[in-house]
């Protein structure tokens, strides 16, 4: 019996590790909602793998914990004897080979869509992002698709904006960001977008996104952009290690209801930087720990 | 080659050896494998300090202030030691922990053991091997004391976090981090030296399982320990000479200033400049996961091949599949030379590159799968003794499976653009790591320990070791990947500034108890390991009643291994033949009569 015991030991703990992510969902323990145009296919992926790995979990684990139960060791049994089975040993390399292989194929169509550049949608608005240790900066043109974009994201221009880590978009915008980095490797994080995608030093990185969701709502009396529900305070996070500042490169997310509105905010923004200083950056250099 | 060996050894046999020569500078791989298991547990305990502190940081991230615990504390340390403490971690636990305990250790002491040999090779190369590691050892744990610090970006170390150099003349500081100057080159010249000792193992591994294997050990004769070793030496040997060469360019990057991975526009800190380059990061990050890639199955073959026989033995039963079984690990090393590029999905690499490292990635799976049916396979119908050697090597094959199928949500690109850099990655790493590798050395350590030391561990003890750490280690783990999910990212010093990891902070916290808790139950294995040693059960010369050749010489074997050379009649997994008595059949064994002979 003690013997025996080994096996239900086993199932506790496993049975125990499969329900904390199993309530996962209901206690607020999983993807934040998505807002992004390809965060669909990300998370049906997503959804299709944990579905295959989930049926594989439990087929091991349960045919494991079986065994160690059925099979524990009595004084004077012997087992069977048997060296292997060629046609079981074709089952479970064929099967798992087919379902990977289909796994792998359904992910090409939405990395496509997502990170190839050929086929990235035009844009109907272009801001270019640069990160340092440690805050991110956002350069908008006093339009929100200025001519030749590629170029202007080299070429700084006089009437550009500058804010730091606030990104600004409209609901439903092809976004077109172009990332950069003045020092280390960073990486833009919007976990609400399903977006990530590394800083690399002496490039320039092409990034879009589409947000379909609105959070803000540009108040001109105050000047200042208002969330539209508290918890759709949607941040940008730094997810490649940059230092020790890099857990608090920390930044949001507006997205306007209608490209009105965000063209409202522009023009505030613009004027506030107009009777800003004429210094160009207007956050100072961050201190170093 | 094997005459003038086995003149040699004879020579040695002739006369007792200094204390100095046999146990200090020993040419015996016996010795050497212990050497190279006690420098394991020692810097196991110091990654594990480690580990605690970064766990101390993460679950408490503004001090400790419990109502139900007595101790409120309110310091903190600041992110730049955090970095570090997490960077050094993962540095010793991978290349002074785990791969010094696998193939240093184990390979040392089984290679020539289970194949019949009487030494390794090239003693003094084997030697030399383990000496090559004080100077890495002592670099490394010297590096915590330099102006500055240990080296803080983390075990992968990328430019130019890591590289960014002052202009030559003005010393060695950085302009990125205070942890990247001296305590940088540190961790370079510390990592030369494991490359340098690994590969001098992996040559001797080789040529060892090549050349000097008994007489009708044949290589479809060799136990899957061997296997794995033997694949494991090949995977080093073709890996490492990349590694030592990124290693060498970060080093005059950081010496000399050399701009191997400094952009041709030089970058800018605050409002310095360093001047033009001429390299490229991502360069780094290739060369490296060149190696480390393949390092990651470094990691895990030897303990799948240690498991299989520790199953195949306590399940009193023929291992399922045997020549599936090589051929799997043969598979695992060969793909696991073309998926470098899954780490670097979202670095700015041509994602066109992405594509085709995701489908050799997520194939990579396939023969994790057949190993772990096949594993199945040898405990479905089996006579299992719940040994503690048995134990871990269930829990290795239990928690190897979530560790196997966690990794394809990181390979498929789509999803891993969400998923890449959170805490899912953390808890992939430490099943594979921890809960399968760190478990197959546990089960290697119990089943071994009796042939190294001549004496039996505690059974009890080291059930309820077991039992603890087995609890302990899911309730620290497991959670990460809930939190993985949540997007919460790696490597925060406090997550707590962020509105959408609100929620999984408790989780935080209890994953920081739980670590607390696994650490405490490595006491009883510490006692028990100690205790043993010079008051365990005396063990004879087979305690397990195993076929594999390392159980017909003594416990613990002499200088030479074997009273006389075995000579090999059959397959290491003869068990519960129905037409004998006994329940196993020693590979040396002579053919018992009236039973017929196997055709391999």
């Amino acid at each position: 019996m003690q013997q025996k015991g080994w096996g239900i030991f086993f199932g506790v703990v496993l049975l125990a590790a499969f329900l904390s992510i199993a309530v996962g969902p209901l206690v607020g323990w999983w993807l934040p909602a998505n807002v992004s145009s390809f965060g669909p296919d990300v998370d049906y992926l997503y959804y299709v793998i944990l579905g295959f790995t989930t049926f594989f979990f439990l087929l091991t684990e349960v045919l494991l914990v079986w065994a160690m139960y059925r099979f524990a060791g009595r004084p004077g049994n012997k087992s069977q004897y048997v060296e292997g089975h060629h046609r079981l040993e074709m089952l479970w390399t064929v099967v798992p080979g087919g379902i990977l292989l289909y796994i792998a194929i359904a992910q090409i169509s939405a990395w496509e869509r997502i990170k190839y550049q050929a086929k990235m949608p035009d844009p109907d608005l272009v801001m270019q992002v640069t990160a340092r240790q440690w805050d991110w900066t956002m350069r908008y043109a006093d339009t929100p698709l200025p001519e030749n974009h590629r170029r202007w994201a080299e070429i700084p221009n006089f009437d550009d904006i500058y804010l730091p880590d606030e990104l600004h978009c409209w609901k439903g915008a092809n976004v077109r960001i172009y990332l950069k980095t003045n020092d280390v490797l960073h990486s833009l994080f919007l976990p609400q977008l399903r977006l990530k995608q590394d800083a690399l030093p002496g490039k320039t990185i092409p990034v879009w996104f589409n947000a379909t969701d609105a959070n803000t709502r540009f108040n001109a009396s105050t000047g200042n952009c208002e969330w539209t529900d508290k918890n759709k305070e949607w941040e940008i996070a730094c997810a490649e290690l940059c230092g020790g500042g890099h857990y608090r490169m920390r930044g949001l997310l507006y997205v306007h209801e209608t490209k009105d509105d965000y063209l409202n905010w522009l023009k505030h923004a613009q004027k506030a930087a107009r009777s800003r200083q004429p210094e160009k950056k207007a956050t100072p250099v961050a201190a170093k720990d | 080659m094997s005459v003038s060996h086995s003149h040699s050894a004879e020579a040695h046999a002739h006369h007792e050896l200094s204390f100095l020569r046999k146990y200090i500078f020993s040419e015996d791989h016996k010795i050497i494998g212990i050497q190279f298991l006690f420098s394991g547990l020692i810097f196991f305990l110091i990654g594990g300090t480690l580990a605690l502190l970064v766990r101390l940081q993460v679950g408490f991230p503004k001090g400790i202030n419990l109502p139900w615990f007595p101790i409120s504390w309110g310091g903190r340390m600041s992110p730049d030691f955090y970095a570090m403490v997490f960077s050094m971690h993962a540095t010793i636990m991978i290349f002074f922990v785990i791969i010094p305990l696998l193939t240093g250790a184990f390979g040392n002491f089984t290679i020539p053991l289970m194949i019949g040999a009487r030494d390794m090779a090239f003693p003094k190369l084997n030697m030399m091997s383990y000496w090559f590691m004080w100077p890495a050892f002592a670099v490394i744990l010297s590096s915590f004391f330099v102006e500055g610090g240990a080296g803080a970006s983390g075990w992968t170390s990328y430019p130019l976090l890591a590289s960014a150099t002052m202009p030559a003349g003005e010393g060695f500081h950085s302009p990125a981090s205070p942890h990247s100057g001296i305590g940088q080159i540190c961790w370079l010249v510390a990592l030369l030296f494991v490359g340098v000792s690994s590969m001098m193992g992996s040559i001797n591994y080789m040529t060892t399982i090549i050349n000097l294997r008994a007489p009708g050990m044949t290589m479809f004769r060799m136990p899957m320990t061997v296997w794995a070793m033997f694949i494991t030496a090949i995977l080093q040997s073709m890996a490492l000479p990349v590694l030592t060469v990124a290693l060498i360019l970060q080093l005059l990057d950081k010496t000399i200033n050399t701009t191997f991975f400094l952009p041709p526009g030089g970058m800018a800190f605050g409002n310095w400049h360093t001047g033009p380059g001429g390299g490229q990061t991502l360069l780094w990050q290739h060369l490296f996961w060149f190696y480390s890639h393949p390092a990651v199955y470094i990691m895990i073959l030897p303990a799948m091949g240690m498991v299989s026989d520790i199953i195949s033995t306590f399940a009193r039963k023929h291992l399922f599949g045997y020549k599936p079984m090589v051929l799997a690990i043969a598979g695992i090393a060969g793909l696991g030379f073309i998926v470098w590029g899954h780490h670097m999905f979202q670095s700015g690499m041509d994602p066109r590159l992405g594509t085709g490292f995701m489908i050799a990635t997520i194939m990579i799976a396939l023969p994790s799968a057949v190993k772990t049916f096949n594993w199945l396979g040898t405990i479905w119908g089996a006579n299992i003794q719940y040994t503690t050697a048995m134990l871990n090597a269930l829990a290795f094959v239990a928690m190897f499976v979530i560790g196997g199928l966690s990794g394809i949500f990181m390979a498929a690109t789509p999803v891993d653009v969400y998923f890449h850099d959170t805490y899912f990655i953390v808890a992939h790493i430490h099943y594979v790591l921890f809960m399968s590798s760190i478990f197959g050395i546990f089960g290697g350590i119990y089943y071994w320990f009796p042939k190294m030391f001549g004496r039996l561990m505690n059974e009890k003890w080291g059930k309820v070791h077991f039992v603890l750490t087995f609890l302990f280690s899911n309730c620290t783990f497991f959670p990460m990947h809930i939190i993985g999910i949540a997007g919460h990212p790696r490597r925060y010093y406090d997550s707590t500034l962020y509105r959408f990891l609100d929620n999984v902070q408790p989780l935080n916290q209890f994953m920081t108890i739980s670590a607390f808790l696994l650490a405490l139950a490595q006491i009883i294995f510490l006692v028990n390991f100690f205790w043993s040693l010079f008051r365990g059960a005396k063990a004879g010369a087979n305690p397990w009643h195993s076929n594999t050749l390392e159980w017909t010489a003594p416990s613990p074997p002499p200088h030479g291994n074997f009273v006389q050379t075995p000579i090999v009649r059959r397959g290491p997994y003869e068990y519960g033949n129905p037409d004998m008595e006994e329940d196993y059949l020693p590979q040396a064994e002579p053919q018992p009569s009236g039973i017929p002979a196997p055709a391999h």
